[in-house]
């Protein structure tokens, strides 16, 4: 980590340094036509003008006075120029260089790059008036009169400049490329399919396109045609991510209306784009403008609404602000949107803690439940009176007592197999409720009957729930006239919806609820929750017959 | 005797009932049973029963409040629980017995003999006497007490703070639960053998006790041998 930051601040010191060769330069003067005596420094040029003019593909001559103040005679003197077309580059009428191949009758012309260097011999690098003259063509986009640019420096530090500031940029691209990766992967293995994770992954994806396009001009030689390729494809990657950043905070902050605001983003966009047509920097300056404005106005209604996280990203956005301010366009605008995926990503672990949190609470949740159950049969007060109950069977009627642990045994085999299921058969469940009728017909000498109809027996239910409802009607209910408590428990699946209805046929007790229902209800309406989230609707009330229980569950969408 | 038996599971109560006739016998006057609470309180306020058998669920406050209450009356009780972990309480409280479930006949006689026979000190000694005053149940610490003095049906607890209350229980049924650091000097006193000075012996052959605070109580002659050998 130390060596990375040394290697930085190297990098740093080196990208900052002061220029060695101080020069000043003078505008750039055109001529039709082609004579070789136009490259000579004594050539009057007075009457040449600062507009090109339309050449077609015709041969034209480029003037351009330096003069040389001052550079390091131990490093070689470089010139960059910056022109349209294929051309020959003269030094004090002497051919240095070559971009492309001019235009002839014979051939078409060969385009050259939009920038190149030229190193300058030693010899006619001496401190002074030089004149620089390009013979070119340019044989397409003809109607693009663009200026020609000529910048010294030393030989070496026009090369290796961009390869310092492509260092910084690659390393940023290759930062964005693996969170492009791991957060497509971390979207495809989830099972929660989370869109804000895929949006993010995309972000970063485009940011990684986005570095590398705009500086793949320093090793890909370009043919100036093909300039403005690039320049459209930057645009367009702009576009892209001043649309989808918004709408990332939109999402992770749980903002209402994102179509409204994706839409009126899209349309301030395209806005942008047409009044701008082909002034690609600006463009994209100002859909980074409105990514920010927008970026913003979520941001504050987070803020608004206490949303977390909201306020340490308004300052990652006031911090890109500040960067973009102070520092070139480009390098300004790069770190801005690392700021702004930190800023993401801070957001992003904020929520992955808050759905661990969540996650341990269910696993909580669901170990309480099982603890719960197991309760259930070993709480004194059932085990203890279905014992001295059965005592007094085996000892009044040893053949009935028999049955009587039978049915116990039994009862308690199934709760020992439904232990650690969330959800179990419902058959299991009848069963269960069956076995516990029989135990509690032994204890209470009344007559219980259980009645299905309608049963799906594959059909998935949390177990005990029933079993619960079953729990409450005997202890609440007294018999009819004929000495039996019925419960019919019935099912019906309509189109989005399965309900199961659990009727007490019985005399309720008046003491009894009076208030909230009893505690057992809890545990149903947790278990619910546990397997079926919020989808569930769940009602226990009396009714002329009796009691009546309704468990309502939505199917998933 | 008339006695109330209180338990839902009708399987059990029959149980209680088989077994409190075969103990009982001839000398059971009433034996009423009831399987939920309110039919039980009614009863128990219209005509007080000499024993009461309770199936208390005391993992609820209203179990607390029902132990409570009943300890207040003038009534025996004898708890029937599934909750043996409770049974201190309950013997805090003044109950006569706590039979756990399961339960079989010879726990139950035991609990019954209790009624009759001087039984030996308990594990679990009685700490509150529960008071019904002004329509509350108060709970008084025996700690608290000086004496306690017979007074028909009732009886008077005398408080060390000079105060006096009444209890429903008599005297006859209090010595049965109190602890052995009480005892019985008369046939219409008990008293805290922590609050006795010394025994005065008049003319006559009659004895007094004469209490810390100053009091005087009388002594029954039977019991004069067995308080001197407490005092030391």
């Amino acid at each position: 980590m130390a060596r990375l930051l040394c290697f930085c601040l190297l990098l740093l010191t080196l990208a900052s340094c002061q220029s060695e060769v101080r020069y000043t330069g003078a505008d750039a003067v055109y001529h039709p036509g082609d004579d070789p005596r136009w490259a000579a420094r004594q050539y009057d040029d007075s009457r040449w003008q600062p507009e090109r003019g339309p050449t077609g593909t015709r041969v034209f001559w480029t003037r351009n006075w330096v003069t040389l103040r001052q550079r390091n005679p131990r490093t070689p003197l470089g010139m960059q120029v910056n022109a349209f077309g294929a051309f020959e580059v003269y030094w004090d009428g002497i051919l240095i260089g070559q971009n492309g191949e001019l235009a002839t009758r014979e051939r078409a012309e060969v385009p050259g790059t939009a920038a190149s260097c030229y190193p300058v011999p030693d010899s006619l690098a001496r401190p002074g008036r030089h004149l620089v003259a390009l013979r070119s063509t340019q044989a397409y986009l003809t109607d693009d009169e663009r200026g020609t640019y000529i910048h010294l420096d030393g030989y070496l530090r026009l090369l290796q400049g961009p390869l310092i500031v492509m260092s910084f940029m690659n390393l940023m691209a290759g930062a964005f490329l693996i969170a492009a990766l791991y957060y497509l992967f971390l979207f495809l293995n989830s099972s929660r399919k989370e869109p804000a994770i895929l949006v993010f992954s995309l972000i970063c994806f485009l940011f990684f396109a986005l570095l590398i396009l705009e500086y793949v001009k320093f090793y890909i030689a370009i043919p100036y045609p093909q300039f403005y390729l690039r320049l459209e494809a930057i645009g367009w990657l702009t576009f892209a991510i001043s649309l989808l950043v918004p709408l990332y905070f939109a999402i992770q902050f749980g903002l209402q209306r994102k179509r409204l605001l994706s839409g009126v983003l899209l349309a301030v966009l395209l806005g942008i784009y047409f009044l701008n047509f082909h002034h690609y920097d600006l463009t994209a300056m100002r859909f980074s403008y409105a990514m920010w404005l927008a970026s913003v106005a979520v941001v504050v209604a987070a803020i608004i609404r206490k949303a977390r996280g909201a306020g340490v990203v308004l300052a990652g956005l006031l911090a890109s602000a500040v960067v973009n301010y102070f520092l070139y366009y480009d390098s300004g605008l790069f770190i801005g949107y690392t700021l702004l995926v930190l800023c993401m990503l801070y957001l992003h672990t904020i929520r992955v803690r808050a759905m661990e949190t969540e996650h341990q609470a269910a696993q909580l949740l669901s170990s309480r439940l099982k603890l719960e159950l197991l309760k259930k049969n070993i709480q004194p007060h059932f085990i203890k009176n279905t014992l001295t109950s059965m005592l007094d069977w085996v000892e009044e009627s040893p053949k009935e007592g028999a049955v009587f642990i039978q049915a116990l045994a039994q009862e308690f085999d199934i709760l020992n197999d439904i232990a650690e299921a969330t959800l179990i058969p419902v058959s299991q469940e009848i069963e269960l409720c069956r076995h516990h009728l029989r135990v509690m017909q032994f204890r209470k000498e009344i007559r219980y009957e259980l009645e299905t109809s309608g049963i799906d027996p594959t059909d998935l239910i949390p177990p005990a729930i029933f079993h619960t409802v079953l729990e409450n009607g005997i202890t609440h209910s007294l018999p009819l006239a004929d000495g039996c408590i019925r419960f019919r428990l019935s099912f019906e699946h309509t189109g989005r919806h399965k309900r199961y209805t659990l009727l007490t046929c019985a005399r309720n007790r008046p003491e009894a609820r009076t208030d909230q229902p009893s505690t057992g209800f809890h545990y149903i309406e947790a278990r619910l929750r546990e397997s079926f989230g919020s989808s569930w609707e769940f009602s226990s009330h009396a009714v002329p017959e009796g009691w009546l229980t309704s468990i309502k569950i939505g199917l998933v969408a | 005797m008339k006695i109330l038996l209180v338990e839902d599971e009708a399987r059990i109560a029959r149980r209680l009932e088989r077994m409190t006739r075969d103990f009982f016998g001839p000398r059971l006057q009433t034996l009423t049973s009831c399987d939920a609470l309110p039919t039980a309180l009614h009863a128990l306020e219209t005509a007080a029963p000499d024993l009461l058998l309770l199936d208390l669920n005391l993992n609820g406050q209203d179990g607390f409040d029902l132990l409570k209450s009943v300890a207040a009356g003038s009534f025996h009780t004898i708890i029937i629980s599934a909750y043996t972990e409770k049974a201190i309480t309950a013997f805090a409280h003044g109950v006569l017995d706590f039979v756990p479930k399961p339960f079989a006949e010879e726990r139950l006689v035991q609990a019954f003999a209790r009624l009759t026979t001087v039984p030996p000190k308990l594990e679990n000694p009685l700490q509150f006497l529960a008071v019904k005053k002004q329509g509350r149940l108060i709970l008084i610490d025996i700690k608290d007490l000086r004496y306690i003095k017979g007074a028909g049906i009732y009886t008077e607890l005398h408080l060390q703070n000079g105060k006096k209350e009444l209890h429903d229980k008599s005297l006859e049924k209090l010595a049965q639960l109190l602890p052995a650091s009480f005892e019985r000097i008369h046939k219409s006193y008990i008293v805290s053998i922590a609050q006795a000075e010394k025994i005065i012996v008049q003319e006559g052959s009659s004895y007094q006790l004469l209490l810390k605070n100053g009091e005087l109580l009388p002594i029954g002659r039977s019991r004069y041998k067995e308080l001197r050998s407490k005092m030391g």
